[in-house]
């Protein structure tokens, strides 16, 4: 049998996951501001930028920095946080996921370097808490 | 009739391998039907992003079914949803630039019956053809039946849909 691999370059790969990820967690973190009654537009204006431009942010249409990312955390009363998880400091690690008898396109495994907190939650786990401020 | 597996054995399904990371466990499955093989394969390296974002379409459809394969959510709230049932059981994957369309042969299990950038899917208004298209696909395969998870609920297609 075989399977399919997209074959992206790792540093790409972690990228594009990466960005993905942190884009989910302004999602989830703007359907909770809407409902602390805090709104797309009240983002856009607090950070000084069209509305449009954070829609398109929010929906991958446009580029997400990481600037951005902490603005926009700020302005729906969060905090961004940032890290960089080696694995080596892992504990506990899950054996890797089902390997492919074989590939039709094959890439070399890289280690992964994850963004995550202090305590060693992934970035995208821990934001949300972040974004409740005693 | 036949089962996934023997559907494998026989090249008319590709299993898709989402390249997880050690830490994490495939809770979902995507099957690629050989029209969706050959476009990945040669379609996919090229195109470049409408929006002109830093990723491209296959990075960015790398992390979609990477997310969708790791069992992570797939909507936050009703604003945010990467996945959108169209009709008669076919549903898409949305990335800003990409639209994958398929259907769910179980819970958890997504058939992928073709994919397209997404301006040309709304500029050519081809959303018709292609939900014909994975439909006449899922007719034609000899899966073992019910072939198919009727219905437009994401809660019957996936689990952790929020």
């Amino acid at each position: 049998m075989t399977s399919f691999r997209l074959g992206i370059k790792p540093t790409r790969r972690a990228a594009g996951r990466f960005v993905s990820k942190a884009r989910k967690k302004l999602q989830q973190a703007a359907i909770r501001g809407a409902q602390k009654g805090i709104s797309q537009s009240d983002v856009a204006r607090i950070i000084g930028v069209h509305r449009s431009l954070i829609s398109r942010e929010l929906n991958g249409e446009a580029n997400l920095s990481l600037s951005r990312f902490a603005e926009i955390a700020q302005a729906l009363g969060g905090e961004a946080e940032i890290d960089i998880r080696f694995p080596e400091d892992e504990k506990g690690r899950n054996i890797p996921a089902e390997p492919a008898m074989t590939t039709t396109v094959s890439t070399s495994w890289a280690k992964p370097v994850v963004f995550s907190t202090s305590e060693g939650r992934p970035l995208v786990d821990a934001l949300p808490a972040a974004w409740v401020k005693a | 009739m036949s089962t996934l597996k023997e559907l494998e054995e026989a090249r008319a399904l590709t299993r898709f391998d989402p390249e997880l990371r050690a830490r994490e466990l495939p809770e979902r499955r995507i099957y690629m039907l050989p029209r969706a093989v050959g476009w990945a394969e040669e379609k996919l390296p090229a195109l470049q992003s409408v929006w002109q974002i830093d990723e491209t379409p296959a990075e960015q459809l790398d992390a979609i079914l990477a997310e969708f394969c790791a069992g992570e959510p797939l909507a936050a709230g009703e604003d945010f949803k990467c996945l959108h049932p169209i009709e008669d059981g076919i549903w898409e994957l949305k990335t800003a630039d990409l639209r994958v369309f398929g259907w769910f042969y179980r819970k958890e299990t997504f058939i992928w019956s073709a994919a397209c950038l997404t301006d040309v899917v709304k500029d050519s208004d081809l959303y018709f053809g292609f939900v014909k298209q994975a439909a006449r696909d899922r007719d034609l395969l000899d899966l073992d039946p019910p072939k198919f998870v009727p219905g437009e609920n994401p809660n019957d297609v996936v689990s952790a849909w929020y």
